[in-house]
């Protein structure tokens, strides 16, 4: 190999490694098969090689960007969590694969970006946090009307009045699909045995996603908190595979201070460019209004180009 | 539907027993219909041959604007107008006609697995082949679609229709793709529901809800009754290989289907 892969993914938040599902998704099959890859935690989407993330560059250079992709160009590196899979247990892999994308991604996307309180107090509230200036600006709610264009055109085509019976449908359907998967589970450790394989990392991403996130409005939390043989599988899968992010979390929040020194040069430099802004944009009226004009050769024209904007001013009134 | 029209509905569904006059709404099948649509007819057909209740098939060319969700087909039970297979299914259930009642919770929950599959991954390729492939776009879906009606409002609809799909497709990341890798996943998910089916008659080894769906796309893909644009017959050529599913979906065709 001439260089390692390198994956560019979300960074953590909120009690996980990851907190977009992609990321997460591909991450924990990175730790299932053991790969050797670089991974770099990023908050600015433009510094990855493909402008999205997660993203993959191959030991050859190539990038790849698409979840299923990557994890396909892992397999192809010989790193396969599916190998000891029948064939059967392969097509229900691809089964239910479909399954969460039908039921489950409508309604986390519903949930983390739609419902306006959770989209408020804790997407945006992190997002807007991690990613730098300027483009956390604008970057959240780009990536907010994206993922509303997405549910709009997943669900088809309903009106506004019936959204919240949509709503109602949606996360109906949600909770079936979660008992669903509960009853597939049972009282295994993983879905195909006692060995991960990628419908687990899929699964895993989902479902952290909905219970580590402290929502205001969680109506599906509740509902997965009630099936415990899938909260068991993510606490289990998090503290086999993610031992230290955990520990993240409790620095995070007692050194709040932390991501804020870290931000000390470039807030220092965003103060002094600002007040910089600000001065040239007062000096500039000044100038061009004529209130401030510079004393050249012929200082007899400055008090006549003086009277004459007050003449207009009066005219203007 | 919601869950309240939903209780109401099954409620009215379940006093009255199912009447001889039920009558199935597609579009026009010699000129209008496409390979989607026809798919889903043939499965709601498919579904009710199953469960022995008769059904006659009505075809019109505003098929899809009678029906209440804008998707073909509906049924029209009684005083009661029921679209798409899933609701049509909870619709018979109500009247006391189940095919999964053997069926125990994890058989349930692959059966749901499995048609998701189907319709996540089959219907979007069929769907993609329709709309986005060009070559079929120009010779047949165009000229299919818009038929029934006089210029230039068939152009309209037609392009119409198109725009909404790419749009669709564009949505769940199939936007960027090339039939290459469309026809792949295609062959991919043949292989797992051949996998699936082994050598049984019937996905869980006597007839259930998730028959219908999974074997009329088989069929629809393996013998068109309608000329098939050039990429499909190229898909076909992937399906024969996997002989256990398409055998089944022949004696399928072949049972259910008498007309």
């Amino acid at each position: 190999m001439a260089a390692p892969m390198e994956l560019y993914c979300w960074s953590g938040g909120w009690g996980l490694p990851s907190v977009d599902l992609d990321s997460l998704a591909v991450l924990t099959y990175a730790r299932f098969t053991g790969a050797p890859l670089k991974v770099h935690k990023i908050t600015n989407p433009w510094q990855s090689p493909s402008g999205t993330l997660p993203a993959l560059r191959t030991s050859h250079g190539e990038v790849i960007s698409v979840p299923h992709k990557i994890i396909t160009h892992l397999r192809k590196e010989k790193y396969n969590a599916d190998y000891d899979l029948s064939a059967r247990q392969g097509a229900d892999t691809l089964a239910f694969m479909s399954l969460l994308e039908e039921k489950l991604l409508p309604v986390l996307i519903h949930t983390f970006w739609v419902d306006t309180k959770n989209y408020v107090e804790v997407t945006r509230k992190w997002y807007a946090e991690a990613i730098p200036f300027p483009l956390n600006f604008f970057l959240p709610g780009r990536m907010q009307r994206q993922f509303m264009e997405r549910l709009q055109l997943l669900c088809g085509e309903h009106s506004p009045e019936n959204e919240e019976e949509l709503e109602k449908e949606l996360y109906q359907e949600a909770r079936e699909c979660l008992t669903l998967l509960s009853q597939r589970l049972g009282s295994q450790k993983f879905f195909f045995g006692d060995a991960p394989a990628s419908l687990d990392a899929f699964v895993f991403g989902y479902l952290a996603l909905l219970l580590q996130a402290k929502l205001p409005s969680g109506k599906l939390q509740a509902h997965l908190r009630g099936l415990q043989n899938l909260c068991a599988y993510c606490t289990h899968i998090l503290s086999l595979y993610f031992p230290w992010d955990g520990a993240d979390v409790p620095l995070a929040r007692q050194t709040p201070v932390g991501p804020e020194t870290e931000e000390e040069p470039y807030r220092r430099r965003n103060q002094i460019l600002s007040v910089l802004a600000g001065l040239a944009a007062m000096v500039g009226y000044a100038l061009l209004s004529g209130i401030v004009s510079i004393q050249r050769a012929t200082p007899a024209r400055a008090p006549s180009t003086q009277s004459l904007s007050i003449a207009e001013e009066d005219e203007d009134e | 539907m919601s869950l309240v029209a939903e209780a109401f509905v099954s409620q009215i569904a379940a006093a009255e027993p199912w009447p001889e006059n039920a009558t199935l709404y597609q579009q026009l099948k010699g000129e209008q219909i496409l390979l989607s649509d026809n798919a889903a007819s043939l499965a709601v057909q498919a579904f009710l041959q199953m469960c022995n209740l008769p059904i006659k098939v009505v075809c019109r060319a505003n098929a899809e604007y009678m029906s209440p969700s804008g998707k073909v087909p509906f049924i029209h039970v009684g005083n009661q107008v029921v679209s798409e297979l899933g609701p049509i299914v909870q619709f018979v259930k109500a009247k006391g006609h189940s095919l999964s009642d053997g069926l125990d919770e994890v058989q349930k929950a692959e059966m749901k697995a499995y048609m998701e599959l189907v319709n996540n991954m089959l219907l979007t390729a069929e769907l993609y082949l329709q709309w986005c492939d060009e070559a079929t776009v120009g010779e047949i879906t165009h000229a299919r679609y818009g038929s029934p009606y006089p210029w230039p409002l068939n152009h309209i609809l037609a392009y119409q229709k198109q725009w909404e799909v790419k749009r669709k497709m564009k949505a769940i990341g199939w936007g960027n793709k090339t039939l290459d890798q469309v026809l792949e996943d295609v062959d991919q998910c043949c292989q797992a529901l051949s996998q699936r089916l082994g050598t049984q008659p019937y996905f869980f080894n006597k007839q259930s809800d998730g028959d219908p769906d999974r074997n009329k796309t088989g069929r629809q893909i393996l013998t068109p009754e309608r000329p098939a644009p050039p990429r499909v017959s190229q898909a076909i050529s992937l399906q024969m290989p996997h002989t256990p599913w398409s055998a089944a979906c022949g004696t399928d065709e072949v049972l259910a289907i008498r007309k």
